[in-house]
């Protein structure tokens, strides 16, 4: 059965977390997530977090370095640095010069920030959603719908944990209401989405296996899709086992289809399924994949 | 100089998904094999290296027997962030009454599960628990899956710097009266208040509240925490542990690779081979010789030529970076993943091989 595309399932989003193993390629589909709702019309943002940024390689812009890079029309990409937001916000309510210094250099504003767990995913959800409300920097666009390329699997999920449990712990001042607010859109089936990158090989799809579970069990949602990268072609059937190319592919694609079943007999939802291309990360390798997914639509 | 054989700890590092689990496998079964006692330290390893390895829930509570067949033991355990700390607050809660205040806390579910770098950290507190011991001649510890490996070796200078930041003697001041409200702090004076208030505006009471019960909670169990972190410290940077790096190939794995490099031999530790994993091979035949990018979407051995020749340019390229600084080991991407004893010996003896190679040069 095949169901409406990937962008367009993901057409009427404000927030759409893309999550996976290291390696499989997440920042890769940030990029085309976000090429593709551009294309489509809405003002999109990619947002980064981690400290060493990936997406301006892939899309052949400057780094971020935490300001808005406008990248083509209606496409901008964001690094956002969750210690800086924190210190931003002890400006913005202490307002007092001495004060704010005595805090930031305070061993107990940085402890408290670094270790209390969710405040930093919290603090980067809180920043995403100002913008989408529209509390841009003058002369940048309100977006329409954020793509945040969210750390490793492991770490995502405490990522698309975070606010719930920030306001489940902290229920009055700022931060507090800041995250029932993020709870709230995260918990919107409309306006906020998941898609899960994964490789088809074993380890993450196991990994996706125990997302896809978690976000289930503990967020009561599903991923919009999972999106398999980097599949060897397909066989033809008149491969020459004795040469060892062919062999090696004839291997590899076979792992592929073992993956991709064992993912597909625990996962009832979309699977969007991609090539290995041989291009180097840039630009071109980010249109080639968006072609790709746009014509594989999805099926389920 | 640079041979992790003759050191009694090594540590594998590296970017997620690079293959550093299944690399700590194979050196601790090859080091069993040339007649060490060898412990494998991993996390979170594929369901079926555990069955070759024989590893399951129980290795996360103590070090389980390898019936590997070779001249030395092999020990493999599974590290686990929760199970290391319920271990830590059993040995250093004074008090059954202690030991009960820390695990109700709701914090301790958060910080034993979720905070960054408490796993990390218990990776190197467990390392240094099995290092004291005489039951093993090479430990080799595989480091947590993250991009930030450095977090790893970071975390006991972290916890080392919070315990002497002062943070705690704050935290542990009796904030509450009874009644649980916030007790008068003229002593903190203007500054110490308004800081105060500004905490308080900002998250709430009730979770001051919290977080304070929790440091009070921990507070007996400080004093070996940050013995303990010292101990780790000195353990990670001292000429018995050895760092390998592992890399995956390509062009765009070069600038991570010496990144991780550098940043390991500025901060001190004792940086090894590295290991360049899963090199695709060249296929020098006329299919390989035209490979073009739209044939490729179709026929694998185009794709494979083209992967084959990205990993020889990326390799070529970090051997000329690296210069003579670190030996560099290629290995070459297997049919199959090791998942088993017979594979991961297979493996094992081929790095040995090649790490002699390297070393020769």
């Amino acid at each position: 059965m095949r169901t409406a595309n990937l962008f367009d399932r993901l057409g009427r989003r404000q927030l759409v977390v893309v999550t996976g193993k290291g390696g499989v390629g997440k920042s890769t589909l940030t990029a085309v997530i976000g090429r593709q709702l551009a294309a489509r019309g809405r003002a999109t943002l990619m947002v980064e977090v981690d400290p060493r940024e990936s997406l301006h390689h892939l899309l052949d812009v400057p780094p971020s370095g935490g300001e808005v890079v406008e990248v083509a029309p209606r496409l901008a990409l964001q690094h956002i640095e969750a210690r800086r937001l924190l210190d931003d916000l002890v400006r913005e309510k202490l307002k007092v010069g001495p004060l704010v210094r005595k805090v930031l250099s305070s061993p107990i504003h940085q402890h408290f920030t670094e270790g209390a767990p969710g405040l930093k995913e919290t603090a980067v959800f809180g920043r995403i959603l100002r913008l989408l409300q529209g509390h841009v920097p003058r002369g940048v666009r309100r977006p329409d719908v954020v793509v945040l390329d969210a750390p490793a699997t492991g770490h995502g999920m405490s990522w698309l944990m975070a606010p719930r449990l920030i306001s489940e712990v902290i229920q009055t001042g700022p931060v507090g209401h800041m995250a029932s607010e993020i709870a709230a859109l995260m918990a919107s089936r409309e306006n906020f989405g998941v898609v899960a990158v994964t490789i088809a090989e074993e380890m993450p799809v196991q990994e996706t296996l125990e997302l896809i579970h978690g976000l289930n069990e503990r967020l009561d949602r599903q991923p919009d899709a999972v999106v398999v990268n980097a599949l060897y072609p397909h066989l033809t059937g008149d491969e020459d086992r004795g040469d060892p190319a062919s062999s090696m592919w004839i291997h590899r694609r076979t792992i592929n289809d073992r993956e991709l079943d064992r993912l597909g007999r625990d996962w009832k939802g979309p699977v969007v399924e991609l090539p290995l291309l041989p291009l180097d990360p840039g630009p071109q390798l980010i249109g080639a994949l968006a072609h790709h997914a746009e014509a594989v639509g999805g099926h389920a | 100089m640079s041979d992790p054989r003759r050191r009694k700890l090594v540590i594998v590092v590296g970017s997620g998904g690079v293959g550093k689990t299944t690399l700590a496998a194979a050196l601790g079964l090859e080091s069993a094999r040339s007649g060490r006692n060898a412990l494998v330290m991993t996390f979170d390893p594929s369901l079926r290296l555990k069955d070759a390895l024989g590893v399951d829930r129980v290795a996360a509570e103590e070090e389980t027997e390898v019936a590997a067949g070779t001249a030395g033991t092999l020990h493999a355990s599974l590290l686990d962030a929760r199970t290391t700390f319920d271990r830590l607050i059993e040995r250093y809660a004074p008090d059954p009454e202690s030991r009960r205040r820390i695990l109700e806390n709701r914090f301790y579910d958060h910080l034993s599960g979720n905070l960054a770098g408490v796993l990390e950290y218990m990776a190197s507190e467990r390392l240094f628990e099995v290092a004291d011991s005489a039951n093993y001649d090479r430990i080799i510890l595989d480091t947590p899956p993250t991009r930030q490996a450095l977090d790893f070796l970071g975390a006991p200078d972290r916890i080392v710097s919070f315990l002497d930041s002062g943070a705690l003697r704050i935290a542990l001041k009796p904030w509450f009266d009874p009644s649980g409200k916030l007790k008068a702090t003229a002593k903190l004076g203007v500054i110490g208040r308004n800081v105060e208030g500004f905490f308080d505006r900002m998250v709430g009471l009730e979770l001051l509240r919290d977080m304070a019960e929790f440091f009070q909670a921990f507070g007996p169990l400080y004093d070996g925490f940050r013995e303990r972190a010292l101990d780790v410290q000195r353990l990670l940077r001292s000429s018995e542990t050895m760092f390998v790096l592992v890399s995956g190939p390509g062009r765009q794995r070069v600038a991570d690779t010496l990144f991780f490099a550098r940043r390991l031999t500025e901060s001190g530790y004792n940086l090894g081979p590295v290991i360049t994993n899963r090199i695709h091979p060249n296929f020098d035949d006329p299919i390989s010789r035209k490979a073009t990018v739209e044939g490729a979407a179709h026929d694998g051995r185009q794709l494979l030529a083209w992967l084959g020749q990205r990993d020889r340019q990326g390799v070529g390229e970090l051997r000329s970076l690296l210069g003579d600084s670190h030996p560099l080991v290629e290995l070459p991407l297997l049919p199959d993943e090791p998942n088993d004893l017979v594979s991961l010996g297979r493996l094992g003896g081929m790095i040995s091989e090649r790490l002699d190679d390297a070393l020769a040069r």
